[in-house]
């Protein structure tokens, strides 16, 4: 099975080098362009995973290559390292650097009108605001702790007022009752619980004042002055396949089954949910992958009162104008 | 013959009461309300999952061989140099410690940092092979039989015809053994790589994808398939071994960090030599990142991270934040030290004292040392709770396998004549061994703390990082969240320092005590 797949594929590009050599007349051959995602391949990424297989990048001229995160990637540094074009980020980590490092970042569009991630608790042991975790024990991935501080102090709490231990990724002791709540993406972690035999319940950091997009597309300043076309053209073909997967958000999903979703070791079942909740996420008036003014003002607005002082500039609207 | 049968089948029935045992708890939920599995779940579920692993266990095995051969290459290459020159040894004694002591999950995030692909897998897979294989090749090299280089010399041979005629020969099967115990490190450097990596093959990039499932039968199943491809690796070079050589040999290597012999020369050159040796570990860091030519944002050179914590505008903050992180974890790591090598010296006494038991325990133990920790953190925490004694069982389970082989091989070797003496004046088995056997064998408890004191470190900053968020471990992964990769490098490069340090202090006190005692160290 391997060896066929290793072998079509590699006849597969032998063939395409020899047609590239034996057409060298052929003008504008797509220009490789690529993108670091934030997680490993799920829902959270359909409108690429269309955009790539519908052919939207290289109607664009784009020769998309697309590399998938992890917990040990941080994704600004792939793109400081010049091995990716453009990143999806958390804002708050991305201001914080520019902010207090003077990394050379923009953000040029946001995946995430509002930010996934939020507070999952079992629906016997409900923690449906930020005050019921006084006293509680939660825990959060390492690298969120900067976002679960800042919602607390939105709220008058004290950080120390709760126990804030490690996330491993791992919903078990959730469910066993050994934490209380757990900080994860709301669109995934219900549906997995569930599946359990157990009922979740989960509320958004969003909507207790930590008002921050999710999935910030960032670019370095060089590549903004660099390769502006190919970004509107890569805004423009994602906003496309968004537009697609959100016209049936239960489609896609199964269709990769073998393809983008193959041995991730999550279900399809799990896709789908994810892909219906994150729609209402996404929506902005101003089309998918869209910075209001309203928004960024909310976000700086939210990062402010931790002590990140992001400031206008940091966004630049102008290239999801030129879409 | 036929005791040996028998023994045989008390063996294979000891390990089916075990897994009897496991089946019935596992099913009955008993363990942590069913975080553990029964075993006819977790090969169910492995059976139902199959579809999903013949690519990642080609992922896992291509870059843990690709590392391996790498590795090796490396290994023995530098075996054979440090093995005709013991300056260059000396020179590298540096390099050659921080490369046994360096905590693999402080280096992953660096990896993944530089280099990109493959590449970070096969660089963790390739660093979990080098000392060991470099280890073997040095001592099967210097330990040729002097008679037969003797008769080259006589017969007019030069130094590359003793080592091509003499020596290689006489050190392959220390060559063989070293690869036996490399090969399940390639595997295993690979995986945790993958894990974080963000590749989309590979047993570690299973396992994440997986653990947000809550599904503990998944997450064992890929564990037992790391430790069946780690454990057939072993095998398929014990078996190599054994054909080549036509003799086994003895499961433990070296675990001393190669010493050349002490040398006679002027007091600036041995001054020099010493300088050398400490900068060369900072030299081969700096032109690491020269090489890879990652900017310097977001990669720090020993200059850079000496700039970082005493220089910068942020350099009090870092302190800050550093040594409240070292206060944390310092004193558990000494405690973890302490139980892990306890440890293992239990377990060694009661291995002379119950062999049975132990032996039954044996493959419990192994599967500790394959089964990724990551894996095991619902259960761990369930039963353990994030405090304390998870950290010291995380450590333990971290250090005291080697520790153990190497202290049981030393009771093993203690004469039979010294151990009849007591025996003849009427002495029991435990005052025996107190009197006779563990004296005689404090050569090896030294080179199992060798090897016990810089692991712990590691244990302790994996528990950390999983379950307890404290100290070290926690600041490495939430330094990313703050893109702070001056502390990233900072941690990494504080935790190996620390590792060769505890290396280093137990050998100085391992050659004081020995000397006094008029014992050789053990190798």
């Amino acid at each position: 099975m391997t060896l066929r797949l290793n072998r079509r594929h590699f006849l597969g590009t032998a063939a395409a080098s020899v047609a590239a050599t034996s057409l060298p007349l052929r003008a504008s051959a797509a220009t490789p362009f690529t993108m670091q995602a934030a997680w490993i391949n799920d829902a959270e990424f359909a409108g690429y995973f269309i955009g790539i297989d519908e052919g939207y990048y290289s109607e664009e001229g784009l020769d998309l290559t697309y590399l998938s995160g992890g917990p040990d990637v941080i994704p600004e540094s792939t793109i400081i390292a010049g091995r990716a074009d453009l990143a999806l980020t958390t804002p708050d980590t991305t201001i914080k650097a520019i902010a207090e490092q003077g990394a050379p970042f923009k953000i040029i569009g946001a995946q995430y009108q509002k930010n996934p991630i939020g507070i999952v608790s079992l629906a016997s042991n409900p923690i449906l605001e930020p005050k019921d975790l006084i006293g509680k024990t939660l825990a959060v991935p390492p690298v969120n702790v900067i976002s679960v501080n800042a919602m607390l102090a939105l709220n008058g709490i004290d950080p120390a007022d709760v126990n804030i231990v490690p996330y491993a990724y791992d919903p078990t002791p959730l469910i066993q009752g050994e934490i209380d709540a757990s900080l994860d993406f709301t669109t995934n972690v219900p549906y997995t619980i569930s599946q359990q035999g157990v009922e979740a319940t989960s509320f958004l950091l969003y909507d207790f004042g930590f008002t921050i997009y999710n999935d910030t597309v960032v670019v370095t300043e060089e590549t903004l002055a660099n390769k502006r076309a190919e970004l509107v053209s890569w805004l423009r073909a994602s906003r496309k396949g968004w537009d697609e997967n959100f016209k049936d958000p239960n489609l896609w999903p199964q269709k990769w089954a073998d393809t983008w979703f193959a041995g991730t070791g999550r279900t399809i079942d799990d896709e789908i949910f994810f892909n219906n909740a994150q729609q209402p996420l996404m929506e902005s008036p101003a089309g998918y992958m869209a910075m209001t003014e309203e928004g960024i003002e909310a976000n700086l607005r939210a990062l402010s009162e931790v002590g990140i002082k992001g400031t206008r500039d940091m966004f630049d609207t102008t290239l999801l104008e030129e879409i | 013959m036929a005791v040996e049968t028998s023994g045989r089948w008390r063996g294979v029935r000891t390990a089916a009461i075990l897994l009897a045992i496991w089946e019935i708890v596992g099913r009955l939920e008993m363990v942590a309300g069913g975080a553990l599995p029964g075993i006819s779940e977790i090969l169910i579920r492995l059976w139902v999952d199959w579809g999903d692993y013949p690519r990642h266990i080609w992922a896992t095995l291509y870059a843990s061989t690709l590392g391996f051969v790498i590795g090796n290459t490396l290994g023995i290459g530098a075996g054979v140099i440090f093995a005709l020159s013991p300056t260059t040894l000396r020179l590298f004694r540096g390099v050659n410690i921080a490369a046994f002591a360096l905590p693999p999950i402080a280096i992953a995030p660096i990896l993944v940092l530089t280099l990109s692909g493959m590449a970070p897998r096969i660089a963790l897979a390739a660093l979990g092979v080098y000392f060991v294989t470099m280890t073997a090749t040095v001592i099967g090299l210097s330990q040729a039989d002097s008679r037969a280089t003797d008769v080259i010399r006589a017969y007019g041979g030069t130094r590359w015809d003793i080592l091509r005629r003499v020596q290689f020969r006489g050190a392959l099967p220390s060559i063989l053994a070293g690869l036996r115990v490399a090969a399940p490190n390639a595997v295993l450097g690979a995986i945790l790589a993958e894990f974080g990596g963000g590749g989309r093959w590979g047993l570690g990039a299973y396992l994440l994808g997986s653990l947000g499932r809550g599904e503990p039968d998944r997450l064992w199943g890929i564990g037992l398939v790391a430790t069946l491809i780690a454990g057939l690796s072993y095998g398929v070079f014990a078996l190599l071994a054994s054909r080549t050589i036509g003799a086994t040999r003895a499961v433990t290597l070296n675990t001393a960090v190669p010493d050349a012999e002490p040398m006679v020369s002027a007091p600036s050159k041995r001054i020099a030599l010493t300088l050398g040796t400490i900068a060369l570990p900072f030299l081969v860091w700096w032109a690491f990142i020269k090489l890879t030519g990652v900017p310097g944002l977001i990669s720090k050179t020993p200059l850079g991270v000496v700039d970082y914590l005493f220089f910068a505008p942020t350099a009090e903050s870092a302190q800050t934040r550093l040594l409240a992180a070292l206060a944390e974890t310092l004193p558990i790591t000494f405690l973890g030290m302490a139980a892990g090598l306890g440890f293992a010296f239990v377990l060694a006494i009661s291995s002379r004292l119950f062999p049975r038991a132990i032996e039954a325990f044996m493959p419990v133990a192994l599967v500790t040392q394959t089964m990724p920790l990551v894996a095991l953190t619902p259960l761990l925490v369930l039963i353990l709770g994030r405090g304390t004694s998870l950290t010291l069982w995380v450590t333990i389970s971290v250090t005291f396998f080697p520790a153990f082989v190497t202290l049981a091989q030393g009771l093993a070797l203690v004469p039979r004549s010294a151990e009849d003496l007591p025996r003849a004046y009427g002495a029991g088995r435990w005052t025996e061994m107190r009197m006779v056997t563990i004296p005689a064998s404090l050569p090896y408890l030294f080179a199992a703390t060798r090897l016990t004191v810089p692991r712990a470190l590691l244990g302790v900053m994996i528990a950390e990082w999983l379950a307890t968020g404290k100290g070290l471990g926690n600041l490495l992964n939430q330094s990313r969240g703050f893109l702070d990769y001056g502390m990233i490098w900072t941690v990494a490069a504080v935790s190996v320092l620390l590792s060769v340090i505890f290396y280093q202090a137990v050998v100085i006190v391992e050659r004081r005590v020995l000397r006094r005692l008029g014992m050789a160290t053990a190798e």
